[in-house]
């Protein structure tokens, strides 16, 4: 019987008249079928009146009827395992429903509750459904629970311990693996981008292998790493190569081994935890400043085998000129045009050159004689040279669809999975197949799980598990990059990075002749042309990576367990630069065709013994074989001892205790081969002058470095439940690190960490709301932190070879890199942490919201002393810094109607960091780099640029310099910064991600958008104060500046002439301060459309039919669209930073993947 | 269960004690100081890796302005306006000062590291080379950043700090004490020193305070101290029974047959016996020595080196440049790139020191004061011998008559002074030595400033000027010092 309705809530109060007829029993049930929508609507306002109004409702009339007798009721609760076998479950609670009445089942399950006859008894333990049963005149009653496997993921596992999720006192986000894969997204560090709130994943680069820049709430450290700790099974997982957070971008090869996931399959992932807050991550201690991400991998069932198929066929679409403001090559030769006018593209000019085009090839068939015809290649007349010309301004060179392909991707993964009673075994292996977006490159990466658990006996349980991947890479021959200070810009040699050439190369050159051949223009004084260089001047990047970890647990008795856990791992990996004889590089070291060249190529070798002698060609035949090799070995163990006991039914008290060692060796070499004939059966040709080049101008054929981690901690967490409402947590740790330097001032570190939480759903007043299934409040506060930079602890002393001219003078010598520092310590923070946890509708909707402040200290940062020591610049724990911010997850279902349904997930991250003491004074060329620069008073990397004053009577830019003046010079290397312009941080301040999955009968449906903004980006560096007929100009160009009075009405600067050129002053550099300059600058705000898909699970019907246990299959389509990103940026991706080398950006994909288990 | 208990609680404690040792491990490819090797090692940077020889040339009286135009960059053009650099770059006054005290933090690694190794007898040549070398690098910094040791106020006019101690903390407090205080300090290691050293413990004696570079230095210090018969004891010892002709540079007919490059890779070679202690040093002076703006005049190059001069005869040095300015060929950039590949890098110049040419002048100088004309003759005739055209004794050798003629003046001392230093400008021309010349004797400068139009005028750097004692870094302040007057 209906008996109200409220008007801004639909819902029915029935009254069943039972048993004893001047009892009855109120139903809450709200009706959201229908009106679920307006629900939503109304919103939070309408929810918090409603419970009020339904809690004093309900116990009012709960309390309002008469009392009854009152019987005891006994029993044993248990529950069944997989296997059938009954055991009892202690300390399940029992209370009468509606009631403040219960009591908790004892170690044997067993119960004892004095209740009213005709009640009802609540069954409820975390991790299994409840029960309710109705009592009729019984006495004993005996349930079984039944495991909730929905409530199962409501354990966090911190990688130390597995806490259920009421009892967790710290912030934490779990992603299963299902809900964030992406086919196509190899790497699982990509997989979290605007999954958690909180979490911000930037794709620096999207080459194989690099990693994102993951900041879990924003940095925490100025000059360090600010990466987050991955832990895979309980175990750290450490990296191969240690790569700073500006240096992810870089583009250099190492980058390739950035990524400490790269190795993983994705398949093999049963769910990521994300630590937070400085509880969750408390058992970390000292390297838990920036986040924890834990990853669970799949482990053995019980269960006959069954046998899972994976494939993922994924598409990468090649990127166009249309997404890119690129001039084509009849604009571009209009703009050589001009150059030649402007004095540029003039014989003179062009046959010096290293690097020419269409001018240089002109020029050349211009001065070559062939004594059999008698005549110049090219006779020199203005109609024969514009017609030369003409062909060119024609072609319209389309370098991506040159040097991109469609590619396709393959995954494909196969597990097995097993297990008796005693033993369960999971074994899974997979292929990663790309034949690469460009000519250049390719991958293929195989792993292989075995993972075994056997159970001894009641008391003593085994795991063993060896995971292994093999990877094999192919980039384009790169360079590192060099940070070329005094210009203001990074530079790099023979880049061959097809994303770069594409969008810096000149599309009035051709890759192929009218004949169809090779094409070939100058580099390096040397012919080139990208297509044959791709083939003959690559890297290949071998990995190996295994690991094998035991793991033992030892049950005591109910209330003590002991826990050990150890890891052997090793890494190996190689990568080597080849550089065949015919390729570009090689030829230039070879390029010796006149005077002019000899004295201009730096690869020549000068004598010193000889001074007047001419400079001679040191790699007369081969290649380059260049090896590098980056190795790690590590050991991993840990033990643990856990003890828990519940007194007096209402306090539980959980104690742990133990301790954990780690060894990690990290071995980085290097060595050139000069002159290895790739294609004369790898026989060497040295001339030793090379070696010798080499050694006189300091650089070392080959080097070897080792690094040595060694690490111990000692841990100790106490917790405490007050009948699960109240708990308190606490938690104490000592770490030890030989990371700082052998004193021992500086080895050991304390951390610490209280935290606690209310259930308010277990209070009373809440506990039979049925509206609200969960509310806790949280609140954190702890010291966390991690090692910095600087390791002198003890004076470093390094050894390294004079600097001085002829080797017979050269000696060994040793440097203090760094004064002994007795006052170094670890970076510090101090996290307040505090949210809370709401779930509605038997948690239909979801709503966790947490904010924190972190206040570190004892950064290492830059400072700069009297110099008195010795040392001028020390990096030294006196910088400080604040971060605060919020997160906000939200998830519902929100239709949930027979067949269809419709979830949504919303989260938000919001972090706002800046640097409160650093006493470094930076040049201004630290600040302006486009990584972004540290300053007091400024985010943690800030965007600064050189302010732009408008374009002068020549076209020329002008800035306010160092000096605060208008003036075309700015002074780079200059420590006066207090004139540039704080555009805002370089990282996002807030970042996020809304998935919708609709669900219809076997159909599914989702769409993922990830966005992210607040942040400032630097535009890619397109201006020079000259140009070659090899640049590639933007559109903008258009623009630009041509006749005086122009300076009004444009901000792009003119094409100089070479007279002007020439009058600037040393350390005039207009354009390139430009490229820095507020002119340049955009909004990294953008939205990206990541995924969209559709699934389709086969009916289990047609799948028996087939001899299957289960089929699916998906259609998706990733990284579609920016939904929107500042126009400024006409195409270039906020994300990406176009540095060359082997980065590339994040590609569009479409790709199809199946599922099938046997 | 106890017993299990007890077994992991022995376990944990044994793992406790055994910590430490584990983490004594070294992080990385650093370098323990425990071998009298290594400690020779590390005293291979006790000698400043920064060049004085810019800026010192720049303020001095060598310098004019050549052209209309602008400097090529502030470390190349503030100080020939005697302007203070804040720049801190290869050259500047600024590195300098932080060179010379990263080698005084070598040279007192070195010596704690010898105490630590027991401090034997065997460790007496590293010893040695220690004192001696920081004594060197405070010399010159209390040289160029204090006021000029004038014997009447040292005593109370600030010095720099004397560092006997390697830092330890990130920011120390220090005293500049006195002139005096750091010229006795000075004295005090140098005298320690020299008898240690040995030439047998050096790889490459030319780089190292060798016993005549040590003696060599010596003789310096004490012509600055105007104790002339310790410059001429010191001196003697450099010159050795075969005199100094036998170790200097022969512009006359060795040098005058090589060409430009020739000579500048080998004046500061150790093949040439006249460096007597050559010091690798960061700088791009090997490329702005010449022909820029500021620089040597080639009016003035033509008066200095093919005008007249007291003997008579035609020098030997060989001159190169234009209208533009003119130039010795005395630098040969060492360039080392970042990478092999890469188009920057860094300039490196290797400098001499100490030259035998230096010691003969000092000791001639110290003759003069002590009243020996003939002993000031013969050494000044022994430079002669290497630096006139066909050189022949009876047509070019000095005498008191002919020196006092070439000045017209009776007072035989004073013109015997000035000959010296004027043939010392041209002997140290774009080396920064006059810059000292002109602070011991307290000469005023004079220089010309073009504007754009091309009009010149005169600025002047009187006897006594504030300007003459280089700024040090605004950071001394962190540790407890004050700047210099301005």
């Amino acid at each position: 019987m209906i008996i109200g309705t409220w008007h801004f809530l639909h819902f029915t109060l029935t009254i069943n008249k039972i048993h004893q007829p001047q009892r009855f029993k109120i139903h809450t049930n709200i009706i959201m079928k229908k009106n679920i929508t307006k629900l939503w609507f109304r919103g939070f306002s309408g929810l918090v009146v409603c419970l009020a109004l339904l809690t004093n409702l309900t116990n009012l009339l709960a309390y309002s009827s008469a009392p009854l007798a009152d019987v005891t009721i006994t029993g044993t609760v248990s529950e069944k395992d997989e296997n059938g076998k009954i055991s009892p479950v202690p300390g399940v609670a029992v209370r009468e429903k509606g009631t403040k009445n219960g009591v908790a089942a004892n170690g044997n399950g067993q119960y004892s509750i004095k209740v009213k006859n005709g009640a009802t008894l609540v069954f409820s333990a975390i991790g299994f459904l409840p029960q309710e049963i109705k009592i009729t005149n019984q006495s004993i009653i005996d349930v079984v629970l039944e495991t909730d496997s929905k409530s199962l993921d409501e354990v966090v596992v911190t990688g130390y311990q597995k806490i259920d999720r009421a009892n967790f006192t710290g912030a934490a986000v779990k992603l299963k693996t299902d809900d964030i894969k992406i086919p196509g997204t190899i790497d699982v560090g990509r997989m979290l981008e605007g999954r958690a709130a909180g979490v911000s994943v930037q794709n620096v680069s999207g080459t194989f292998g690099t990693a994102p820049k993951i900041r879990i709430r924003g940095a925490t450290s100025i000059s360090g790493e600010n990466k987050p700790l991955w832990v895979i099974d309980g175990v750290v997982l450490e990296d191969v190569v240690n790569i700073s957070n500006d240096d992810l971008s870089s583009g250099n090869a190492n980058t390739l081994l950035g990524s400490a996931v790269a190795g993983l399959n994705s398949d093999d992932i049963e769910s990521f935890q994300i630590l937070k807050d400085a509880s969750a991550t408390a058992l970390y201690g000292a390297r838990a400043m920036n986040g924890v991400v834990v990853i669970t991998t799949k482990k053995g069932r019980i269960q006959a085998p069954t046998v899972s198929y994976t494939a993922n066929m994924a598409f990468t679409l090649r990127p166009s000129y249309d997404d890119y403001n690129i001039m084509n090559s009849n604009e571009q030769m209009g703009v050589y045009a001009e150059l030649e006018r402007k004095g540029w593209l003039t014989y003179s000019d062009v046959s010096r050159r290293a690097n020419t085009g269409v001018y240089g090839k002109m020029y050349d068939l211009v001065s070559t004689y062939d004594p059999n015809t008698k005549q110049f290649g090219l006779s020199n007349t203005p109609e024969v040279r514009s017609n030369f010309l003409q062909r060119y301004a024609q072609v319209n060179t389309d370098w991506f669809k040159l040097l991109f392909k469609n590619s396709l991707t393959q995954e494909h993964s196969l597990s097995i999975t097993a297990g008796t009673d005693a033993a369960q075994y999971y074994f899974s292996t997979s292929i990663y197949d790309d034949n690469g977006w460009t000519i250049a490159d390719n991958v293929r990466r195989y792993t292989a799980t075995m993972r075994a658990n056997y159970k001894l006996s009641d008391k003593l349980s085994l795991g063993f598990t060896t995971v292994g991947s093999i990877r094999e890479q192919r980039t384009p021959g790169s360079q590192d990059r060099v940070n070329n200070a005094y210009q203001g810009r990074y530079d790099r040699d023979f880049d061959l990075n097809p994303f770069s050439y594409a969008l810096n190369t000149s599309r009035a050159l051709t890759a192929y002749d009218e004949n169809g051949n090779l094409e070939y223009f100058k580099r390096d004084f040397a012919p080139f042309n990208i297509i044959k260089e791709s083939e003959t001047n690559f890297l290949n990047l071998g990995q190996l990576d295994l690991k094998f970890q035991v793991e033992g647990q030892y049950k005591f008795n109910k209330h003590l367990t002991y826990d050990v856990v150890g890891t052997i791992r090793q890494v190996q990996s190689t990568r080597e630069n080849n550089t065949y004889e015919n390729s570009n590089q090689a030829n230039a070291y070879r390029a010796a065709d006149n005077a002019t060249v000899k004295q201009a190529n730096k690869f020549l070798y000068r004598d010193p013994d000889n001074p007047e002698a001419e400079p001679v060609v040191v790699l007369p035949y081969g290649g380059i074989y260049k090896r590098n090799e980056d190795k790690l070995v590590n050991y991993y163990g840990r033990h643990q001892l856990n003890w828990n006991n519940t007194f007096k039914q209402d306090h539980s008290v959980n104690v742990l205790l133990g301790q954990e060692v780690k060894f990690a060796n990290r071995q980085e070499s290097n060595s050139t081969g000069y002159g290895y004939q790739f294609d004369k059966g790898g026989i060497p040709f040295t001339d030793y002058r090379i070696i010798k080049q080499g050694l006189e101008s300091n650089f070392n054929y080959f080097s070897l470095q080792n690094t040595r981690d060694r690490f111990v901690a000692f841990f100790s967490n106490a917790s405490y439940a007050y009948r699960g409402k109240y708990i308190f947590n606490g938690t104490a740790r000592v770490d030890g690190s030989n990371q700082l330097g052998k004193a021992t001032s500086a080895r050991y570190l304390p951390t610490w960490n209280v935290s606690g939480s209310w259930n308010v759903k277990e209070e009373p007043f809440l506990k039979d709301n049925d509206l609200i299934s969960r509310l806790s409040f949280r609140g954190t506060y702890g010291l966390t932190a991690s090692i910095g930079k600087a390791k002198n602890s003890t004076a470093i002393f390094t050894n390294a070879v004079t600097n001085r001219p002829y080797l017979g003078e050269k000696e060994s010598v040793i440097d203090i890199s760094n004064l002994e520092n007795s006052e170094l310590t670890w970076e510090k923070q101090y996290e307040t942490n505090v949210g809370f946890d709401l779930g509605l509708f038997n948690n239909r909707v979801s709503i966790v919201v947490d904010a924190y402040q972190r206040k570190g200290f004892d950064l290492i940062g830059l400072i700069k002393t009297s110099g008195i020591g010795g040392e001028f610049f020390k990096n030294a724990n006196y910088a400080d810094m604040k971060s605060q911010g919020i997160d906000i997850g939200l998830s519902a279902t929100v239709v949930n109607y027979k067949d269809l349904t419709w979830k949504t997930s919303f989260n938000y991250g919001f972090n706002k960091n800046e640097i409160t003491t650093l006493k470094s004074l930076p040049l201004i060329y630290d600040l302006i780099k486009p990584e972004g620069g540290a300053q007091q008073g400024y985010a943690v990397r800030g965007i600064f640029t050189i302010d732009f004053r408008g374009l002068n009577e020549k076209g020329i830019p002008t800035f306010t310099n160092e000096l605060g003046e208008k003036s075309t010079i700015v002074d780079v290397q200059s420590q006066e910064t207090k004139y540039l312009k704080y555009e805002g941080p370089r990282d996002p301040t807030y970042f996020g991600g809304w998935s919708n999955t609709f669900n219809y009968k076997g159909w599914s449906l989702n769409a993922f958008v990830s966005f992210q903004g607040g942040n400032k980006v630097k535009l890619d560096p397109k201006f020079d104060q000259s140009y070659t007929d090899l640049t590639a100009s933007p559109k903008e160009f258009s623009n630009r500046w041509i006749v005086p009075g122009d300076e009004a009405i444009t901000n792009i600067p003119s094409i100089i002439d070479r007279r002007t050129q020439a009058s600037f002053e040393s350390g005039e550099f207009p354009y390139t301060a430009y490229n820095l300059s507020s002119a340049r600058v955009a909004n990294g705000d953008f939205a990206r459309l990541k995924n969209v898909s559709l699934g389709y699970t086969v009916p289990i019907a047609v799948v028996k039919r087939l001899g299957l246990k289960g089929l699916s299959i998906k259609a998706s389509a990733s990284n579609l669209l920016l939904l929107y990103s500042d126009k400024k940026l006409y195409g270039q991706d906020p994300e990406f930073f176009g540095s060359g080398g082997v980065a590339l950006p994040i590609s569009k994909q479409i790709s199809f993947s199946l599922k099938a288990s046997i | 269960m106890k017993k299990i208990l007890i077994y992991l609680l022995t376990f944990s404690l044994f793992t406790l004690t055994g910590c430490d040792k584990y983490l004594d491990t070294v992080p990385d490819n650093r370098t323990d100081i425990n071998t009298p090797g290594k400690i020779s090692e590390l005293l291979v940077h006790a000698y400043p890796t920064a060049n004085y020889s810019a800026f010192c040339e720049l303020m001095s009286d060598n310098t004019s302005d050549n052209y209309v135009g602008s400097a090529p960059s502030q470390i190349y053009g503030k100080p020939y306006l005697w302007e203070d650099v804040l720049q801190l770059d290869q050259d500047s006054p600024q590195l300098y000062w932080s060179a010379c005290y990263a080698s005084i933090a070598a040279a007192n690694q070195a010596l704690e590291s010898i105490k630590l190794l027991g401090g034997g007898k065997e460790l007496n040549p590293q010893k040695g080379e220690a004192l001696v070398a920081r004594a060197y690098c405070h010399f010159m910094l209390v040289n160029l950043f204090s006021k000029f040791y004038d014997a009447a106020s040292a005593a109370t006019d600030a010095g720099i700090p004397y560092v006997t101690e390697v830092e330890k903390v990130v920011i120390k407090k220090y005293d500049r004490k006195t002139v005096a205080f750091v010229y006795d300090m000075i004295e005090k290691d140098l005298l320690e020193g020299l008898p240690l050293l040995s030439d047998q413990s050096y790889k490459v004696a030319a780089y190292h305070f060798n016993i005549n570079a040590a003696n060599a230095f010596a003789s310096r210090f004490y012509l600055y101290k105007k104790n002339y018969d310790k410059v001429i004891e010191y001196a003697t010892k450099v010159a050795g029974s075969g005199g100094f002709a036998q170790n200097m540079r022969n512009w006359n007919s060795d040098y005058s047959m090589k060409s430009f490059t020739e000579i500048s890779f080998v004046y500061s070679q150790i093949t040439e016996k006249s460096n007597l202690l050559l010091c690798e040093t960061g700088s791009f002076w090997g490329r702005y020595w010449a022909g820029q703006k500021y620089g040597l005049n080639s009016n003035l190059g033509r008066t200095l080196y093919f005008g007249a001069n007291p003997s008579g005869g035609a020098l030997a040095y060989s001159l190169f440049g234009s209208e533009r300015g003119v130039y010795l060929p005395k630098y040969n950039e060492y360039f080392v790139r970042v990478t092999a590949n890469a188009n920057i890098g860094n300039g490196y110049n290797m400098i001499p020191l100490f030259q035998t040419e230096e010691v003969l002048f000092n000791r001639a100088e110290a003759y003069v004061y002590k009243g020996d004309a003939a002993g000031a003759l013969g050494d000044l005739n022994t430079f002669l011998s290497l630096r006139i055209k066909s050189y022949s004794p009876a047509l070019h050798n000095l005498t008191i008559t002919k020196n006092n003629a070439f000045y017209s003046t009776g007072n035989s001392g004073g013109a015997l002074l000035q000959t010296i230093l004027d043939y010392r400008r041209r002997e140290f021309m774009h080396e920064g030595m006059r810059w000292f010349d002109i602070l011991r004797y307290k000469i005023p400068v004079t220089h010309n400033t073009l504007a754009s139009d091309g009009k010149s005028s005169t600025i002047t750097l009187a006897a006594d000027d504030k300007r003459k004692v280089l700024q040090i870094p605004q950071e001394v302040s962190l540790s407890g010092l004050t700047q210099n007057p301005r």
